[in-house]
């Protein structure tokens, strides 16, 4: 007998608008240590990953470089924290990663502003071994060295990654980049407001 | 096509309310209406409404790669300059895109008239892909509907399958305005789907959202790589933080070149590329002091819920509707009118996942213009 194939959906349930459905929620695991590497250039991480992936893990950590990197108003200040000669502009970290552009907040700040170098970046993890794609991976991102500590790799939170060049492991949502600085809410919802004498609802 | 009564399944407020669906009543009037359902044979179904669904919205699609390349058309589109190149990598990217629905006029005869796109906000989602579908589990299993009844609405199981395979940010934020709570209703549906899915979905309010160096972040500064905003771009490109979606690396859904086709100007559009299609009205943008004559409707480019939409009938008679929509240009749309179903007009809701039709919601008003609080009703499909 033919099977009669219906017009509407298997199943709709729901997980998360259901009350007594909460349970179902409680009781994830323990988040587990995932293997990246800390490298200092594409050379070294081609030695153990796909050059074109090191290249673009490299494009993305100097591209988040004068986002997250942690923020001075005084060259002296970064120096305590980072090493003499350590610190830069954000115009100076575009020069040196080889882009025309300057970062936008550059022309933000119209003081300046300056950060520590940008001493390596940790290689991201798109890609388990099976090659399927993981749902929380590691985001490839800046990595910075502080004054008193030169062998290790630290995040722009100061988390450390690597003693030195290579392979490490480090729980996914430790490394979360974040961004540093002044954070501004309320840039949306204004076109509402002026609008919701006559509206509920800003679909339809 | 036909309009049938049936009885209300006994305390469905209370498990509609037990489901978050808070907005079934409006200020006093029904909105989910279950005191009748509509019934279409499968032909109906599938040759009226499914196909023209697919077909127009691949004729709308494939508009975008010509829109982009043609300033005149961007600017028809009151699409900010600023902003082409965001519209044209998005784009040019393949950023994914989740959904859209398409209002359709169709009485059961002929071909089903396209009457405009929600391709950037679409809501209804829970009413159509949930509510109706439990309604007619609950009906079939009491015996109210003819045994075999289907329904056509695959709309949870699609996008289930969308969330799962796209290629979105993980985690993926939602955002709605703090105060609507029908849009916070439509939000929350789709962050279980996208649950269901394994994707990690976090809600924050619209007026939440936060800048820091460019990058869009949340309530802790974490950057948010991928956002779902129930909220019109137009808006958006207006407002303070329209130099952040230039600068923040997030991935929009609706992606930015959905702008194009949620705009009413695609309408004409879509008439110049395809005069005459069977499933189009008859379409023009407005021409500066042109007069407003019978048997047209005139549109702004941006409105939702029949917002300052105005139609005059055939025989002269005008009908309008009022709303905030009134700063954009206009276009014109010939008049085609809702089929009446006893005292009611009735508007097909026909839903788009991917490239896929992905089932209908019905709504109902006592004007010619479908609007925010028009009554929602389920459907049947009976061979």
């Amino acid at each position: 007998m033919k099977q009669k194939v219906l017009k509407r959906s298997k199943k709709a349930a729901l997980v998360l608008m259901v009350p007594t459905a909460t349970f179902l929620m409680a009781g994830c695991g323990q988040e587990e240590a995932v293997q990246t590497a800390a490298f200092e250039t594409v050379d070294q991480c081609a030695a153990f990953y796909n050059p074109e992936q090191c290249r673009a893990d490299l494009g993305q950590a100097l591209a988040m470089h004068t986002q997250v990197a942690p923020k001075y108003t005084d060259k002296a200040a970064c120096e305590t924290d980072f090493g003499v000669g350590q610190c830069e502009t954000p115009a100076q970290a575009a020069a040196a990663a080889g882009t025309e552009q300057v970062p936008q907040q550059a022309q933000a700040s119209s003081g300046g502003f300056f950060m520590p170098m940008m001493m390596g970046f940790l290689a991201g993890q798109m890609l388990n071994r099976s090659g399927g794609q993981l749902k929380q991976p590691v985001q490839a991102q800046p990595l910075y060295k502080s004054r008193d500590d030169r062998s290790t790799f630290r995040t722009a939170t100061n988390t450390p990654v690597a003693k030195g060049v290579g392979p490490t492991y480090i729980k996914p949502s430790s490394v979360q980049p974040k961004p540093a600085g002044m954070v501004n809410r309320g840039g949306f919802g204004a076109q509402a407001q002026k609008r919701s004498s006559s509206a509920s609802s800003f679909g339809g | 096509m036909k309009k049938v009564a049936c009885d209300e399944r006994p305390g469905w407020r209370s498990y509609a309310e037990s489901v978050g669906f808070e907005f079934h009543t409006f200020d006093g009037e029904p909105y989910w209406d279950e005191t009748a359902y509509y019934q279409f044979n499968l032909s109906q179904i599938e040759q009226d409404l499914e196909q023209p669904t697919e077909e127009l919205h691949q004729m709308a699609v494939d508009l975008v790669d010509y829109v982009i390349r043609d300033e005149e058309k961007l600017q028809q589109l009151a699409i900010p300059e600023k902003f082409w190149d965001f519209v044209a990598d998005s784009w040019r990217n393949k950023a994914p895109s989740l959904y859209g629905r398409l209002d359709l006029v169709y009485d059961g005869n002929g071909p089903a008239k396209l009457l405009e796109l929600n391709y950037d906000t679409p809501t209804s989602l829970f009413e159509t892909g949930f509510f109706q579908w439990v309604w007619l589990e609950d009906q079939l299993m009491r015996g109210k509907v003819p045994q075999g009844a289907d329904q056509f609405n695959s709309l949870q199981d699609q996008l289930e399958a969308a969330f799962a395979e796209l290629p979105l940010a993980n985690p993926l934020y939602f955002a709605s305005v703090a105060n609507s709570i029908e849009d916070k209703g439509t939000v929350m549906y789709l962050m279980d789907i996208a649950k269901q899915a394994g994707l990690d979905s976090r809600f924050i309010e619209l007026e939440q959202l936060g800048e820091a160096s460019g990058q869009l972040v949340d309530l802790d500064g974490y950057a948010i790589e991928g956002l779902f905003k129930l909220y019109p771009w137009e808006f958006m490109l207006q407002e303070d933080f329209a130099s952040v979606i230039l600068s923040s690396q997030t991935q929009w859904l609706e992606p930015g070149w959905k702008m194009l086709l949620s705009n009413k100007g695609i309408l004409p559009l879509l008439w110049q590329k395809h005069p005459g299609h069977p499933n189009l009205l008859e379409s023009h943008f407005e021409q500066p002091g042109q007069s407003f004559g019978a048997g047209w409707v005139r549109k702004p480019l941006f409105s939702r819920e029949g917002a300052n939409v105005e139609l005059v009938t055939p025989s002269g008679e005008k009908i309008s509707e009022p709303g905030p929509y009134a700063d954009s240009p206009f276009i014109r749309q010939k008049f085609q009118p809702l089929p009446k179903f006893g005292d009611s007009y009735t508007m097909i809701g026909s839903w788009v996942v991917g490239n896929s039709a992905a089932g209908i919601g019905i709504r109902e008003d006592n004007s010619l213009i479908t609007k925010d609080s028009s009554r929602f009703l389920p459907h049947i499909i009976l061979d």
